[in-house]
């Protein structure tokens, strides 16, 4: 039996809210998929749209930046510039053509760790139908 | 009319009295067609100046070498520097002043509107006259061009043969000035954002074909990044190495320091590098189409560009290059920016 498509997905988590409550997703014990390879950032409004076509061009199949709600960053304001930031990116890989399950964004506190959950397992379901990602991946 | 005594005049004027160490403009070219970027220092030179509906180049960028070289000299001079721009040139110029990179007394303004018109796209024009030699282009009193070609003279109306930028142009005249030449025409343009519609409507799977088609051309000689006014940083990421190499540097160092686009021109790194230009370009291009008209290899990159003008118009209400003061469109933020693609 061939084995099933796991897509690889990179999160970039901010240190204070999204990572915490992926910690706690994990201390509580609630099963994910594991395709999720995180990196802690300190805010989402530190994650460069250079990162994010970077993880593409390693050969990542999916994106997901999760930040802190608006009006709770840790930094007053980091997340509001993330998400014209990403909202710009969003829209340009949408106009070359890149599918737009590929690059998600999500905010995440540090209590919900059953929302982390939800999310990569849902990310993980809208992947698997697309295959991987060969689009942006390097092919030098 | 641009009348073109005048902006000599006024050169002439400014050098003489010494209100400008020189002034960047354009004079007769090598070839009948295209005028070429031009530094005049003496008050004589001036008689040199040219315009016409081929100056489609846009000078500012000669202000970020200046600024570059200023930084450098023992004893700079300290007077501006004069130079000539048309509207979409001038929105270049507010730009530069809103990201602080230049003071406004360091630049003299010579403003030269487009009215009507605009500047002619060479290669639309070489279609047109079916390649032809080009003796002398002028405009004429009701905004069509007059190109004289060995076999007399062709009067061409400007839509046909007018660059696509100047179709879709939001500055007919400059935002920004010392001296004006010619007048502030009011023109509306129904939909600034028309070369996009063509690609947009296309499904996702033709539109990424188109772009891998147009990419995959890319021969990452960087004519784009040189020719922008906007790509002024020091250091920029699609070089591959862009630290100091010294004798004491190990090869592990080297190995280790990030290379977030390689050279090669392959698709994955070609498309890196454009993604790249195009997001770090995103409020700050004023559509200039340099870009476009340096690559060699021609491809679309201004559409890249517009695209992101696009949305920074629709989702953000911005404009980028019309006003100094506003702060740059990814450093500020509203409340209600839309969070509907947000889980």
């Amino acid at each position: 039996m061939p084995e099933e498509f796991e897509p690889k997905i990179v999160a970039f988590l901010c240190k204070w809210c999204s990572s915490a409550g992926s910690d706690l997703a994990g201390v509580s014990r609630m099963e994910y998929p594991s395709n999720v390879v995180p990196i802690t950032v300190m805010c989402s409004g530190s994650v460069s749209p250079l990162y994010i076509l970077s993880a593409f061009n390693r050969g990542a199949d999916g994106v997901l930046v999760s930040g802190c709600h608006p009006g709770d960053c840790h930094y007053i304001k980091g997340n509001y510039y993330a998400r014209r930031r990403i909202a710009l990116l969003n829209k340009l890989l949408e106009f070359i053509g890149l599918e737009p399950q590929r690059f998600q964004m999500s905010w995440v506190s540090a209590a919900e760790g059953v929302k982390y959950t939800q999310i990569i397992k849902d990310f993980v379901k809208e992947l698997k139908p697309l295959g991987p990602q060969t689009k942006l991946g390097r092919n030098l | 009319m641009v009348n073109l005594e005048d902006l000599k005049k006024e050169a002439r004027q400014i050098l003489k009295d010494g209100k400008a160490k020189y002034i960047i403009g354009y004079k007769k070219g090598a070839n009948d067609l295209m005028p070429t970027p031009a530094f005049i220092t003496k008050p004589e030179d001036a008689e040199d100046l040219v315009w016409n509906p081929a100056c489609f180049h846009n000078l500012t960028h000669f202000l970020v070498d200046e600024k570059r070289r200023k930084a450098k000299e023992k004893e700079p001079d300290e007077r501006p520097v004069g130079i000539v721009v048309k509207g979409c040139d001038s929105r270049a110029i507010i730009t530069l002043l809103q990201e602080k990179f230049l003071n406004r007394e360091d630049v003299y303004i010579l403003g030269v509107s487009c009215e009507n018109t605009g500047v002619l796209d060479e290669k639309k024009l070489a279609k047109k006259i079916k390649g032809k030699k080009v003796k002398k282009v002028e405009f004429d009193e009701k905004n069509n061009f007059i190109i004289t070609t060995p076999d007399g003279k062709t009067k061409i109306p400007a839509e046909e043969i007018l660059a696509e930028k100047c179709i879709e142009c939001k500055a007919n005249f400059p935002v920004i000035y010392d001296v004006l030449f010619g007048e502030k025409v009011e023109r509306n343009i129904d939909n600034p954002f028309k070369s996009l519609e063509k690609i947009e409507s296309l499904p996702r799977e033709e539109r990424w074909t188109f772009w891998k088609e147009q990419l995959d051309k890319c021969i990452r000689c960087y004519a784009c990044r040189s020719v922008c006014p906007m790509c002024y940083c020091d250091e920029c990421v699609a070089d591959t190495i862009n630290f100091a190499v010294t004798a004491d540097t190990t090869a592990e160092e080297k190995a280790q320091k990030i290379k977030w686009v390689e050279k090669s021109p392959v698709s994955s790194e070609n498309f890196a590098y454009h993604l790249v230009r195009a997001i770090h370009l995103a409020g700050r291009c004023i559509d200039c189409g340099e870009c476009e008209r340096a690559c060699p290899m021609d491809i679309p990159i201004r559409l890249l560009n517009k695209k992101l003008e696009k949305e920074a118009k629709e989702l953000f209400d911005y404009d980028a290059g019309f006003d100094p003061e506003q702060p740059p469109l990814v450093s500020c933020f509203k409340d209600e920016d839309p969070e509907d693609f947000i889980r």
